[in-house]
């Protein structure tokens, strides 16, 4: 098992400590209802370093990456970071999403989901192998965290840590080497996983492992509200992102997922492109949609929860949580193309119990 | 409090339990007051659920069998049964739950309790001691 840097810091703050993905981390401090309203109304922070971080170096990353990775990169630039790309398998099946962040053209950072940070090492060495590209990917998950300051007072946090030019910083930007109190962080972006693009401003802070106490310490002392992976896992769903492992495996497709973000049909050539032309021009058998209960429902649809249509069983929940913002539960579904009647009240069954379920496109607040 | 209780602390977290309840296997605890006996789940099952936001009771004046699922409780993580202690009738339950069901985690042993039975027969002895209880915490997360 693998402990977060910052966990001594985390429980002295009272966190309640849980396993996610080999991690021991932060699952909540008491409340996660009200971590995730701080998100949305005030200002939270998470500690996210159960993500794996790599430095990337060699010649030729843009055109590697650009083979590599599902997105196209032609507008990524330096100090901008790509937002999520998706790396597929050759069967077009999504083996992870991650996020690069361009340093120089010969140094990129990449962000990588917990459950494959081995993996998706190994495959980039793979082709940069096959393809005969001088590449070195060095994994610092261990020796970083990476902090998250997201929700509408998170300004003042970073202001209140003395870090300068942040307020310039446009979505998916950042600044290297920041002062941040007394020493120097990795890098500062405008960036998260809660919804920041639409309702709130998020900024991750990536930074050594000591700095990074320090730093999560002084969040909470300028008024952010510790939160932990509950509330992270209720805010990404509100909005409609997908948690690998739950939504998206390598059986997934992007089309079905409808993860357009993260692929481009246009790009010439990359892994998996084959498989999701296929998948895109012969049309696939599911694709994934929200779901809204009724106000002040709280029973909670979960992975394998069945979705019905007049009685008749027409999708499969991947993840669900009760979002105390809409106060009622909500969750994220595969459905039928043919029954995707978005808009429609549609019904789950738990626990034997039929419940009305809107079903409706993302984000859900 | 430590007085009151043990606390077992391991790896993942610490425990509190209180030295004048019996405890069940299944990370219940019983108040026993003659024949009526009181139960709710323990400090240890509340921070493994994490925070309760439903709670579904039985119906007063229902039949509880001992070792049977008698409330399922539901939590922003997962969903969990709690099991009747003893044979008999329920005789109350904590109606305060459905408007607040995270009592199950601030007051475990106090204001989230569960479920209240008129037993038929209850003997201290078919519960674990609170000693016996902290020794199978620790082997769980040992």
């Amino acid at each position: 098992m693998r402990e977060t840097p910052l966990l001594s810091t985390l429980r002295e703050l009272g966190a309640n400590i849980g396993e996610f993905a080999g991690w021991l981390t932060a699952m909540d401090y008491g409340n996660p209802l009200d971590e995730h309203m701080a998100a949305r109304t005030s200002v939270a922070v998470f500690d996210v370093s159960h993500m794996g971080r790599y430095v990337i170096r060699g010649e030729n990353l843009f055109e590697f990456f650009q083979r590599l990775l599902a997105k196209d990169l032609k507008k990524f630039r330096e100090g901008r970071m790509s937002g999520p790309a998706l790396m597929l398998n050759e069967r077009g099946g999504i083996k992870d999403d991650v996020m690069l962040y361009y340093i120089s053209d010969d140094e990129w950072m990449a962000v990588v989901n917990a459950p494959n940070i081995e993996s998706d090492r190994e495959w980039m060495l793979r082709w940069a192998r096959e393809w005969g590209y001088r590449i070195s990917v060095e994994d610092v998950t261990l020796k970083t965290a990476l902090i998250a300051v997201q929700g509408p007072e998170a300004p003042k946090v970073l202001r209140g840590l003395g870090i300068e030019g942040f307020e310039d910083l446009k979505i998916l930007e950042f600044i290297r080497t920041p002062k941040v109190l007394d020493g120097k962080a990795i890098l500062v972006s405008r960036s998260g996983w809660t919804g920041e693009e639409v309702r709130t401003h998020g900024f991750e802070i990536m930074a050594d492992a000591s700095l990074a106490s320090k730093i999560f310490r002084k969040c909470v002392e300028l008024g952010a509200k510790p939160a932990g992976l509950i509330a992270r896992d209720s805010l990404r769903l509100e909005m409609g992102y997908v948690l690998i492992g739950e939504d998206i495996s390598e059986d997934t497709n992007p089309i079905e997922a409808r993860y357009w973000m993260g692929l481009s049909l246009k790009k010439d050539d990359f892994i998996g492109r084959d498989a999701v032309l296929r998948a895109y021009r012969e049309g696939v058998r599911r694709f994934r949609y929200g779901l809204r209960l009724k106000k002040g429902e709280r029973r909670i649809p979960r992975h394998g929860t069945k979705v019905l249509v007049d009685g008749v069983e027409v999708g499969e929940v991947t993840s669900g949580a009760y979002s105390p913002y809409l106060r009622r539960s909500i969750g994220m579904a595969y459905i039928k193309p043919e029954y995707a009647y978005v808009g429609f009240k549609a019904s789950v069954e738990i626990r034997g119990r039929v419940l009305e379920a809107k079903i409706l496109d993302f984000p859900l607040i | 409090m430590s007085e009151d209780s043990l606390v077992v602390k391991t790896k993942l977290g610490e425990y509190v339990i209180p030295k004048n309840l019996r405890y069940t296997k299944t990370d219940e605890w019983v108040r026993i007051e003659g024949n009526t006996v009181t139960f709710g789940i323990t400090d240890y099952a509340q921070k493994k659920l994490k925070y309760v936001v439903n709670v579904e009771l039985p119906d007063v004046g229902s039949q509880a069998k001992k070792g049977e699922a008698l409330v399922t409780l539901e939590s922003v993580k997962s969903v969990a049964d709690a099991y009747s202690p003893v044979d008999g009738e329920v005789i109350e339950v904590n109606e305060e739950l459905y408007d607040s069901p995270d009592l199950i985690n601030k007051d475990p042993y106090g204001r989230g309790w569960l479920v209240k039975i008129r037993a038929e027969s209850v003997n201290p002895e078919d519960f674990l001691s609170p000693e016996d209880y902290a020794n199978l915490i620790k082997s769980k997360e040992s």
